[in-house]
């Protein structure tokens, strides 16, 4: 089944070849109408498949968007596509895009994994390539302080530092056992650690009563449920955020663990129509990053997509569908800025990357911004999670916003740890 | 006392899914020599093929309760994909044993893509159907009763297979053709007919083992790739060819990568691995194989 | 003669490939060369071996983390001391490894040396703060002989300078391995493959020829890993996963295992063929599943052996045809 885009594709690539060469015989007039392509690298199937599905939905309506108000300096956009999948075959596809697409911007990444292996290759190659949901933080170490070409989303942390002051907000005095069902990689261990780290600082009393890991792609979660069963906690933090947290959701549920524990989901809401309302807890902290799709105070521009999505998918889109839309908006921003600074010909990409620093958009979700470092500033909204609604899935309510200069460290070589100890919040 | 009872139960159930697996490995092994890499592949078209056969029939009016059946029925169904499999096996008996794992690998590849162009790439489930006959308290532990169903339901098969081999004349007749080929053939039993049936037999028996499991977790493209590793591991440990090591070879990594994830679920992968390593060193044959070196 | 001839040739056009081609292809005949090398090491063990191992990736796998703790442990970003690395570990892991595995043959080695590749994968992954778990380990860009060669960008310096450094080395390890297999030793070791037990009778010490192919292919291996870890930056546990292993065995078969260069050969056919297969379908894997089904079946000699054959034929009718226009001498 090859789908539309992909045979869109390869006449794409004969138009481009002749555009390309004329635009190497210095004919920067002609180069303008040459469309402007964008490379779109993101998961099509496998535990990260729907979120991918969604991110690139959100890309292509924002590309459809941009053409109908008349494309990017005059130019139209074109998408693509290339699929995620490990870290060494993205950096092959990227490649791919970059000397055989000749691609113009890559965009895309939703895995941290994929994100750290491939920036270096990106910043390389020289072509402004913008994450979406990809860090260059190995674990909290930056690996990537001052890159000119590579702009990365927020920092992975903030979901969980968010959620954990909620929790701390609303559980206070109602835990003592707690229990972590995390991924099993950087993220998933950071996340836990922040948690706990955050605890410590408010003096909750806390006993971790046991840590289950989920390997990347394991949706057999049978031991870990009976694992957390038997270790009988009052919360389960669980950062499970692929196709294994519906799964967990479900089984926690079998197991009778929705009843007697709390749960603390930050990062939920990449999955939130898998989690049905049969088996879902009421009053779960569940975070929907940035943009819950049925958020009371959604400006008009997420009302009109979201109500397009329904549309046109049956669905409601998570979060990524923003991402995919403010890197969208931070590129075409960036290039219409530099665009005006020359006075009308076209900025080389060294240009273009400069101009993105620091740029503020307006997103899906709510406002957002490229800072100097090439780290998004972005709108990040949880909730506790209802099972009152019209839908067949939990969705949230007592919803808090916060900006996430408020949840990540303000400079990308800043020492996280130093940062969660001194910051203070109002909870 | 509640810790070992979550183990036990936990790791039951674990061990009654990589019976079901492996018991197809063993008995495909056992008659007719082949290492056959494709029997996770035919575990996720089980898995696969049963949502699909189960939601068709639910909405032609099977009550919900009796969704086993048509897990059983779809798994069933599916199974014959064992007899074009043969086939194309039958193709390379003769050659070097390497072919032919070289061969089952390519079915391997084949399978993969094969599941991702009828079902595509997202993972799939069945819904809640799991949870119908709701949970029940077991010596203090709360488990789902499809759980404790499908260790049942090993159980039983496991006893089947025992009987089936040891008492009736075509088990008799599959014993004997395993022990020399060429004897059972000059005695009058036709070959060919038995590595058919052999073959679908333990397709069978892996996809039903997929169909079974598969309203307690997901079905996912990788799946069949990930479990023969934990497969090779119980036909390893119990030893190649013995259906009994089977079973038992099952219970052992069940309740092992069990053990593993209450106690240190770090190491719960790498333990297995290591003990297959240590169990080929010491005693290649595994606990109840017949095979020499 | 001929086939000298053609080799030639074909050295020839790859080494001026950089002058023609544009600079994707370049970077897809780079895996060429190190599966060519890894191959190279797999088909001494199975080819003239005999023993089909199913976890060969672990020493790409190690060869390419080898790369990657040179530069974080010992801070150098040397291609040489990369490579030197990348054989001290294949060595490590190899000699107990052979010393285990030299007992088996058939499916117990192949099931053995699938566990052992797991294993890898799994503590790979695993011991996340020595190896980066699943995200890997970066692997720097190199100086070549020393030199930093600043003036290129990354595509710049795979497609130029590093291009023919494995070119040379893909060629100079060719050679090697074609001595090895010319020498007593490579007697000996197919001795030990066609019949192990007369072999042994002969006087052939069977488990240490074998244990010998064993740890060379490990660092054949490791070498091409080094080079894949450069290409891509990164060397990540998927590298030492069974299905990685699979593949070696498909280009192996799919080039011809008889031929001693049978599996570059198969390298070289995969390599392109999953580029544009890759780009055209999703179902890319079946494909090439059912190459792999239809060689095995069919043409199990791969197309090295496939092309022996047609040419033999045509000897042969060649022959028979020359004998027929000659009158039949009389016998009395």
């Amino acid at each position: 089944m090859t789908t539309p885009t992909s045979k869109k594709r390869r006449s794409l690539i004969q138009a481009a070849g002749l555009g390309a060469t004329l635009g190497l015989m210095g004919f920067p007039a002609i180069a303008k109408d040459k469309p402007l392509r964008i490379g779109i690298l993101a998961p099509r199937g496998g535990v990260a498949g729907t979120i991918g599905e969604t991110g690139l939905r959100g890309a292509q309506w924002a590309a459809e968007r941009i053409n109908a108000n008349g494309g990017i300096g005059g130019r139209k956009v074109e998408l693509v596509i290339e699929e995620e999948t490990s870290p060494k075959e993205t950096i092959e596809r990227f490649r791919r895009l970059v000397l055989r697409e000749e691609v113009d911007c890559v965009q895309g990444i939703v895995s941290t994994g994929a994100s750290l292996a491939l920036a270096p290759a990106a910043e390389d190659s020289e072509v402004i390539t913008v994450f979406w949901d990809g860090t260059t933080q190995d674990g909290v170490n930056e690996t990537m302080p001052a890159p000119q070409y590579v702009f990365r989303s927020t920092d992975n942390e903030c979901e969980a530092v968010m959620a954990s002051l909620l929790a701390i907000k609303h559980y206070k005095g109602k835990f003592v056992r707690i229990a972590g069902m995390n991924p099993d990689y950087s993220y998933g261990r950071n996340v836990w650690a922040a948690f706990q780290a955050l605890l410590k600082k408010y003096g909750i009393e806390y006993e971790v009563v046991t840590e289950q890991w989920s390997k990347i792609g394991n949706l057999d979660l049978t031991s870990n449920v009976a694992a957390l069963r038997a270790a009988k906690p009052d919360l389960i933090y669980s950062a499970l955020l692929f196709a294994d947290l519906p799964v967990f959701m479900k089984q926690a549920h079998a197991a009778g663990l929705a009843e007697e524990t709390r749960f603390v989901l930050p990062a939920a809401g990449w999955q939130h129509t898998s989690l049905k309302k049969e088996f879902m807890p009421e009053g779960a902290i569940l975070g929907h990053n940035t943009m819950y799709f049925d958020h009371p105070q959604a400006s008009p521009l997420q009302k009109e997509f979201v109500a397009w999505y329904h549309d046109k998918f049956n669905d409601y889109p998570s979060w990524e569908a923003d991402r995919a839309y403010f890197s969208m908006e931070v590129y075409k921003a960036g290039v219409e800025k530099a665009l005006s600074a020359k006075g009308g010909s076209w900025p080389s990409t060294k240009e273009i990357a400069q101009a993105m620093s620091g740029i503020e958009v307006e997103s899906l979700g709510g406002k957002g911004s490229m800072r100097p470092d090439h780290i998004a500033q972005q709108m990040f909204h949880q909730g506790l999670s209802t099972n009152n609604n019209d839908y067949d899935f939990a969705t949230i309510t007592d919803i808090t916003s916060i900006y996430s200069d408020q949840l990540q460290k303000p400079k990308a070589e800043d020492d996280f740890w130093k940062w969660l100890e001194a910051k203070q919040w109002e909870i | 006392m509640n810790f070992l009872t979550n183990v036990i139960l936990a790791g039951l159930f674990q061990a009654a899914v990589l019976f079901l697996v492996a018991a197809g490995l063993q008995l495909i092994f056992g008659v007719q020599r082949i290492i056959n890499l494709a029997c996770g592949s035919v575990y996720a078209l089980g898995a696969y093929f049963g949502i699909t056969f189960t939601t068709w029939a639910m909405s032609q009016g099977l009550p919900p309760y009796l969704f086993p059946l048509a897990l059983l029925a779809g798994g069933l169904i599916i199974g014959l994909v064992g007899i074009p499999m043969e086939r194309v096996l039958r193709l390379i008996y003769r050659r070097p044993e390497s072919f032919q794992l070289v061969l089952t690998f390519a079915l391997v590849l084949m399978i993969q893509d094969i599941i991702r162009f009828f079902w595509g790439a997202d993972p799939k489930q069945l819904g809640s159907l799991a949870m119908i006959y709701g949970s029940v308290k077991l010596f203090g532990v709360t488990m789902p009763v499809y759980n404790v169903m499908v260790i049942v339901l090993a159980i039983i098969v496991a006893a089947g297979m025992a009987y089936f081999l040891g008492r009736t004349a075509t088990g008799k007749i599959l014993r004997a053709t395993a022990e020399n080929h060429e004897t059972s053939a000059a005695m009058g039993i036709n070959v060919s007919k038995v590595f058919l049936l052999v073959f679908t037999l333990g397709t069978a028996l892996g996809t039903v083992g997929g169909a079974l499991v598969i309203p307690t977790g997901v079905a996912s493209l990788e799946m069949g790739v990930e479990l023969i590793v934990k497969a090779f591991a119980v036909v390893v440990i119990g030893g190649l060819g013995s259906m009994k090591g089977a079973a038992v070879g099952a219970v052992i990594v069940g309740l092992l990568s069990t053990l593993a994830v209450f106690t240190y679920p770090e190491v719960d992968t790498l333990a297995i691995y290591v003990i297959v390593i240590g169990m080929l060193i010491w005693k290649p044959s595994g606990l109840y194989g017949r095979i020499a070196t | 003669m001929m086939s000298r001839i053609l080799l030639v040739v074909c050295l020839a056009a790859l080494a001026a490939a950089p002058l023609v081609l544009p600079a994707y292809f370049l970077t897809v005949l780079i895996p060429f060369f190190a599966y060519s090398i890894i191959l190279l090491g797999f088909n001494l063990l199975f080819g003239y071996g005999g023993q089909l191992s199913f976890g060969h990736a672990m020493f790409v796998a190690a060869g390419a983390y080898a790369a990657a703790a040179s530069y974080s442990i010992l801070g150098i970003a040397s291609f040489e001391i990369m490579l030197a690395v990348a054989i001290v570990a294949a060595l490590c892991l190899s000699i107990p490894l052979a010393l285990v595995a030299s007992r088996f043959t058939g499916i117990f080695f192949g099931v053995l040396t699938l566990s052992f590749g797991m294993l890898l994968h799994s503590i790979l992954f695993k011991f996340y703060h020595l190896t980066g778990g699943e995200s890997g380990m970066r692997v720097p860009r190199p100086t070549l002989l020393g030199m930093e060669l600043d003036m290129y960008n990354k595509t710049g310096f795979l497609t130029g300078p590093f291009y023919y450094y494995c070119l040379i080395l893909l060629v100079v390890l060719g050679y090697i391995m074609w001595r090895l297999v010319r020498s007593p030793y490579g007697l000996h070791l197919t001795a030990s493959r066609d019949n192990p037990v007369k072999a042994l009778y002969l006087g052939v010490r069977v488990r240490w020829v074998r244990t010998v192919a064993f740890i060379v292919s490990a660092v054949y291996g490791a070498i091409g890993g080094v080079m894949l870890g450069v290409l891509t930056g990164l060397a990540d546990p998927e590298l030492s996963y069974w299905t990685h292993s699979g593949h070696l065995v498909f280009m192996t078969i799919l080039g011809g295992y008889q031929q001693f260069l049978g599996p570059a050969v198969g390298s070289l056919v995969m390599i392109l063929v999953q580029d544009q297969l890759m780009a055209e379908t999703q179902y890319w894997r079946f494909f090439v599943g059912l190459a792999l089904a239809l060689i095995v079946i069919a043409l199990p000699g791969g197309i090295l052996g496939g092309l022996r054959r047609l040419k033999l034929k045509k000897e042969g009718k060649a022959h028979a045809d020359a004998r027929q226009r000659r009158p039949a001498r009389s016998t009395a």
